[in-house]
């Protein structure tokens, strides 16, 4: 069952990377149905591919020490997947030293771009797909997969390559892809007679109101860390203005001057200004709301689904939470199964690398691995055809995984999907609607007239 | 003959004693170029282009130059605003804060002086980032340690989100810089104290000066060259802020909070613009300089 669940999980997300960066990858939609035949087709061949990748990693039997970089911190919840993932490889290949670090999720993106001017880049490294690995490809820093991918294609879907493909060439391994998902704790709700997550944006107000009436705030929000803010104001443009209109803009085939998007932002402003939002928010971290969330202050929380590994593991909180989509504001426009997320997370090879072939199929090897244990932990959804026995996969990533199989369509986050001088723009302009220095008018022209 | 030989002599004299002193200054000098002169000269040079960091430069000539006070989104002349905000306090806060610290300190010297001394130092051993989280934990709007005490002696209504408000965010950074570098300037404040001839001090006493009349006659004009360093590293030291800022607020709220070191990471690291990264550093350099320059200037006149 939970097998099937996954397989039908992987037909819905087959469509995230129509999204594709640069010219690589055509946008389009996809129909669910056909992708699930084929999703299906390259289960069959799992264990033939494994025998293959295991006779091209053992070719090189002579010691071999490779480094990586990622942000697998102790406190971060892929933590698991990555230590399981290293030992099982550091069993299979002894003559393989893999030496890893992991760095604060911040901080990291200061070094791995300091590493990649300076050419001093560990063999394999963690880095986010589209935008952000496509200026390191551009400078022809980033080895080219294409060799090694066809090793692994039964297993890591084409489609899912969307993301780390430009011009053609593959130079990602996607590991797990993740959702923007409304967290909702029951028990609050339950205070104000709803025993389910509201379906539709009006229930949903309502719902708010309702809850602010009790003295509960319905939402919790790091404005410090304005990607979270994203998390809120994506979504309500989503289904606002529609899935399609909003990745256009996005990967710049649209212009920002788009009234709908400015009157979708007014929308959220909206929000903000009845008070749903906790006022303190704008001075914390998105670690500190979490855990209010988690103590129970706010309602609902909007994230990535990364969080329901950290939710699941609370044996305390977890009878209390739920997952669901953010409701259509918008029908005209807009419907359920348009999803913020997609296949970010992922691991590269220095072109510089004195090792670079053997490290590209180990970061294949290793990627396909750290996607099955961040499954299993529920840290996001597999990137990679799942294998083995799922039945342990939480309940609330399963929930994920049913709304990722009834999507229609996904944008990947608008901070990911942008080159990192517009996607700081864009953050700069997210943050003053926040905090209602701009309205929407000003945060469409202002975004027009300053995304270089 | 002899007297062309005599001077030949004197003029090899010469030549190898100019050749030994730089010989000599060669070291230092090639120290001084590799470490300041060169890294600022490829900071003016990659200022001049439109850079990633990773692909091939173009070159602009001064357009990042103009781009930084004409482009709005950079918000430079507000990190700049937000850096001269806080060395006003350094100055007018900080500094007087350190000197009426180091008089008191500097006028005898006992166990308890010494006790003093130790203790108001103390924060300038704390590692930046430990202040930095110490504060955030007293500015925290939910178990804050101020917001709690506003609580408690009813003053509710002045409870704050301390670094998320655009009214007290900057204030927030302001508090705890001022109260981690006074004992820095103390300290400097205080060696000029102490070296202040103990005589002097006897002969104001004994024709009827107050305690406080020799501080401000005899000691302060004393350590006017103490002062003026004190001043400069203020001043530069509150352009070229970084770190409390970084943790505290990360410029933040709305970018309300940034200073120019800010502004230079998020060039550099965040939007890949290394050529504006760059030319914001040049500014701070030129910044640095010509500040350093004018309170030199300053003190030089008041001197006269």
């Amino acid at each position: 069952m939970k097998r099937r669940i996954a397989s039908i999980v992987m037909a819905g997300i087959m469509t995230l990377s129509l999204f594709g960066c640069g010219s690589a990858t055509p946008a389009a939609t996809t129909d669910t149905g056909s992708a699930t035949t084929e999703t299906k087709t390259e289960t069959t061949t799992t264990e033939t591919k494994t025998e293959t990748t295991e006779t091209a990693a053992a070719a090189t039997d002579e010691p071999i020490t490779l480094n990586m970089w990622c942000i697998a911190t102790e406190s971060d919840s892929n933590r698991h997947a990555y230590e399981a993932a290293i030992a099982e490889m550091a069993e299979k290949y002894p003559n393989i030293t893999l030496n890893w670090e992991a760095f604060e999720n911040q901080s990291y993106k200061t070094k791995i771009k300091a590493a990649v001017s300076a050419n001093e880049m560990p063999d394999i490294f963690f880095t986010w797909s589209c935008a952000f690995l496509g200026d390191f490809v551009d400078a022809g820093k980033v080895y080219c997969l294409d060799d090694v991918y066809p090793e692994f294609a039964s297993e890591l879907p084409e489609n899912m390559l969307g993301n780390t493909t430009y011009d053609g060439k593959h130079y990602g391994v996607p590991t797990t892809m993740n959702i923007v998902g409304l967290f909702a704790n029951m028990d609050l709700l339950g205070e104000v007679g709803y025993t389910e997550v509201p379906g539709t944006y009006e229930e949903f107000i309502a719902c708010c109101d309702a809850l602010k009436e009790k003295g509960i705030i319905p939402f919790g929000c790091a404005g410090k860390e304005t990607w979270c803010v994203t998390e809120y104001l994506e979504s309500v443009i989503e289904k606002s203005v529609g899935a399609d209109a909003l990745n256009d803009i996005f990967l710049g085939r649209d212009t920002w001057n788009n009234a709908e998007v400015g009157a979708a932002v007014d929308t959220f402003q909206e929000l903000v200004n009845n008070g749903y939002f906790d006022p303190s928010g704008i001075g914390l971290t998105n670690d500190e709301v979490k855990n209010n969330f988690i103590a129970g202050k706010y309602a609902f929380y909007m994230n990535g689904t990364w969080n329901c590994a950290d939710f699941a593991s609370n044996e305390e909180f977890l009878p209390k939470v739920k997952v669901a989509e953010f409701p259509v504001i918008n029908s005209d426009k807009a419907k359920l199964g348009q999803l913020i997320g997609g296949p970010s997370d992922t691991l590269a090879v220095a072109a510089s690398s004195p090792n670079a072939e053997v490290a590209a199929k180990y970061a294949m090897e290793l990627g396909k691995l750290i996607c099955h244990y961040g499954y299993l932990d529920g840290c996001g959804l597999p990137a990679w055809t799942p294998y083995g026995d799922t039945s342990a996969v939480n309940p609330l990533t399963q929930t994920v995984a049913e709304i990722c199989a009834n999507a229609d369509t996904f944008v990947l986050f608008g901070d990911t999907a942008m080159s990192a001088d517009d996607a700081n723009t864009y953050l700069s302009y997210v943050d003053q609607v926040y905090g209602c220095q701009v309205n929407g008018d000003q945060f469409i022209e202002g975004l027009a007239k300053e995304i270089r | 003959m002899s007297d062309n030989k005599v001077k030949n002599e004197k003029k090899k004299r010469k030549i190898e004693e100019g050749l030994a002193i730089f010989v000599f200054l060669l070291p230092g000098l090639l120290l001084f170029v590799s470490i300041l002169i060169a890294p600022i000269a490829v900071s003016v040079y990659r200022s001049m282009y439109d850079w990633n960091g990773f692909s091939e430069g173009t070159f602009i000539g001064f357009d990042n130059y103009i781009e930084l006070f004409t482009n709005g989104s950079i918000k430079f002349m507000n990190s700049l605003k937000n850096s001269l905000i806080l060395a006003f306090f350094s100055v007018f806060i900080q500094l007087p804060l350190a000197l009426g610290l180091a008089l008191i300190l500097g006028r005898r010297e006992s166990r308890k002086e010494r006790a003093f001394l130790s203790i108001f130092f103390m924060p300038v051993l704390i590692s930046t980032v430990v202040i930095g989280q110490l504060w955030l934990k007293i500015y925290n709007p939910d178990y804050g340690i101020l917001n709690r005490f506003l609580d408690a002696v009813h003053l509710s209504s002045w409870k704050h989100v301390w670094v998320g408000d655009i009214k007290t965010a900057l204030g927030s950074i302001i508090v705890p810089t001022v109260w981690q570098y006074v004992g820095y300037h103390m300290l400097l404040m205080y060696a000029g104290v102490k070296g202040v001839d103990i005589d002097l001090r006897e002969a104001a006493m004994l024709d009827g000066a107050t305690k406080w009349q020799v501080d401000r006659y005899v000691v302060i004009p004393i350590i006017k060259p103490i002062l003026r360093v004190s001043v400069i590293f203020a001043v530069t030291g509150s352009l070229k802020t970084y770190d409390l800022v970084r943790i505290l607020t990360e410029g933040g709220p709305f970018q309300s909070t940034e200073v120019p070191s800010t502004l230079l990471e998020n060039m550099l690291f965040l939007r890949n613009r290394y050529g504006m990264g760059s030319t914001i550093s040049v500014m701070l350099i030129l910044l640095c300089f010509a500040f350093a320059l004018l309170i030199t200037a300053a003190f030089r006149e008041k001197d006269v």
